[in-house]
């Protein structure tokens, strides 16, 4: 499979602290990657630095064979990197449907197929985006980053702090995303028996290092390494 | 208590004075609302465009609007220029206020410089001319400038909501980073807005060198009530920005007519305090 995205010999943190060290791995077109570990441990340092809004210190980041470590945000979400980031980060001031119109490209996503995957936002088009609950505003990160058209979706703890039903609503979507449409992603969490089901491969980091890597299926089949890095069992 | 007649004439020519501080108030409420910049040297912009328009006017003959054609783009020009300098030197809210306050007290002295202290009065056969409907009269000048006014504010707020550089400009005030992070080219938008702000100003001085008497010192006589407007209207909402001139023009007209004209920048500076104490998060 041809290589989305190549990360290599990647260091990186905020001011002068370094939060990830030599980190490096590689996504093909159409897979999904789960991005586990503890808390505090870089996941989402690692989102950050792949989006542009860390600072990187060393190594590369090379997105369909052009290297993006160097360029500016918005620059890297114009050549196809989605984020939904873990506090959502919808802009309040703007309707639903401008939340997703301010940013949209052209490419399948359109206003209608994002409507069709979360009908709730639909049906609160109009509304602000300050009135959505929780769960809507996850909907609407999502919807958002699809409506950019993305050729790699970046997913920052998307279930993190829903209640269960608008978890299982949007594990629904993300199960369709990932293996109907087969869009490439990375999704960080923290729960792996919610997203190893639903993703390709999976990494484990542990202090800012990539401690495991493997097929979700095999880490399904045996959580040893999940025992030992978060101290949970994959089921 | 002065008659129906009185109290409706002193309406009529309060929102239409509140005209122009909408107008004026238009290009400061977005760069200060969406930009977050509080762009003092709007007004001596304004004023620098009032003299060119009476130089233009009374030394080559050209009519206003053909001088506004010529001014409108040269000023927005120079709002890339000034946000070009924004942009290098990495100015922040409190900043910009204090340089554009000092860029404004250059313009002011470099206007003092060339056309002298003296109170210049740009006269046209047109600045006297007024409608009569039933007992009111309505001068043309103003009802003309409140019409340009209303376009370009409803224009600019269709723009805001509709277009998708707008919107864009909407989500960057918001959040700039998490827009640049969702493709948004915030800074090309800012120099952009910046540029309509100056033109804005440039547009609001071709009117105030028709209807007022220019004088330097003139460019601060708006400040305090404009300052008003654009807070009451909201910042960066240009259909606000043109009521709340209005409602403070009408307001301040009134308060003349019952009072006496000394009264009149109490109602804007009350209706402000009030409001800002009702909502804290008005701003």
């Amino acid at each position: 499979m041809a290589d989305l995205l190549s990360v290599e010999n990647l260091s990186a943190g905020y001011g002068r602290a370094v939060v990830l060290s030599d980190v490096a791995f590689r996504l093909g077109e159409g897979e999904a990657l789960a991005v586990l570990g503890r808390n505090g441990v870089g996941k989402t340092t690692l989102l950050d630095t792949l989006v542009g809004v860390t600072r990187r210190f060393t190594g590369s980041i090379a997105l369909g064979g052009r290297e993006v470590g160097t360029l500016a945000p918005e620059t890297r979400a114009g050549l196809g990197v989605g984020w939904v980031p873990q506090e959502r980060n919808i802009f309040r001031s703007l309707s639903v449907q401008e939340n997703l119109t301010a940013v949209a490209r052209p490419g399948p996503w359109t206003l209608d197929r994002v409507f069709r995957l979360f009908p709730r936002l639909k049906e609160r088009r109009q509304q602000s985006g300050a009135s959505l609950s929780g769960g809507e505003q996850q909907m609407l990160a999502i919807g958002r980053a699809l409506a950019t058209n993305p050729r790699l979706l970046l997913l920052d703890e998307p279930t993190e702090g829903l209640a269960p039903i608008i978890v299982q609503e949007l594990l629904a979507a993300l199960t369709r995303l990932l293996r109907e449409e087969k869009l490439a992603a990375i999704i960080v969490e923290q729960h792996a028996q919610k997203i190893l089901p639903i993703t390709d491969r999976a990494l484990i980091l542990e202090r800012g290092r990539i401690v495991h890597q493997s097929d979700s299926a095999a880490l399904l089949a045996d959580p040893m390494p999940l025992e030992r890095f978060l101290g949970v069992t994959g089921r | 208590m002065p008659s129906a007649t009185l109290l409706g004439q002193a309406l009529i020519s309060g929102v239409l004075a509140g005209g122009m501080y909408g107008l004026l108030a238009l290009g400061l409420s977005l760069s200060w609302g969406l930009l977050r910049l509080v762009n003092l040297s709007h007004f001596a912009l304004a004023f620098l465009a009032a003299y060119l328009t009476y130089e233009l006017g009374t030394t080559y003959h050209v009519a206003p609007w053909w001088a506004a054609a010529m001014i409108v783009p040269v000023m927005f020009l120079i709002g890339i220029a000034q946000h070009w300098l924004f942009d290098k030197f990495k100015v922040n809210e409190l900043a910009s206020l204090l340089i554009t306050f000092s860029f404004a007290v250059i313009l002011e002295v470099a206007i003092q410089l060339y056309w002298t202290a003296d109170y210049r009065r740009f006269e046209t056969h047109y600045s006297t001319m007024s409608i009569k409907a039933g007992p009111f009269y309505i001068p043309v000048l103003e009802l003309a400038l409140c019409m340009v006014a209303g376009v370009l504010a409803w224009g600019t707020w269709l723009w805001l909501r509709k277009t998708y550089v707008g919107k864009a400009l909407r989500a960057a005030a918001e959040d700039a980073d998490i827009a640049a992070a969702y493709g948004v080219d915030h800074k090309k938008l800012a120099y952009l807005l910046s540029g309509m702000g100056a033109a804005y100003a440039a547009i609001a001085g071709t009117f105030i060198a028709l209807i007022a008497t220019l004088a330097p010192t003139q460019i601060w006589a708006w400040l305090g009530v404009v300052f008003a407007v654009v807070i009451i209207g909201r910042l960066g909402n240009p259909l606000g920005a043109l009521l709340a001139g209005m409602l403070i023009g009408a307001s301040e007209s009134i308060a003349m007519a019952v009072f006496e004209p000394a009264w009149a920048p109490v109602v804007s500076f009350s209706v402000l305090i009030a409001i800002l104490l009702w909502d804290p998060e008005w701003l």
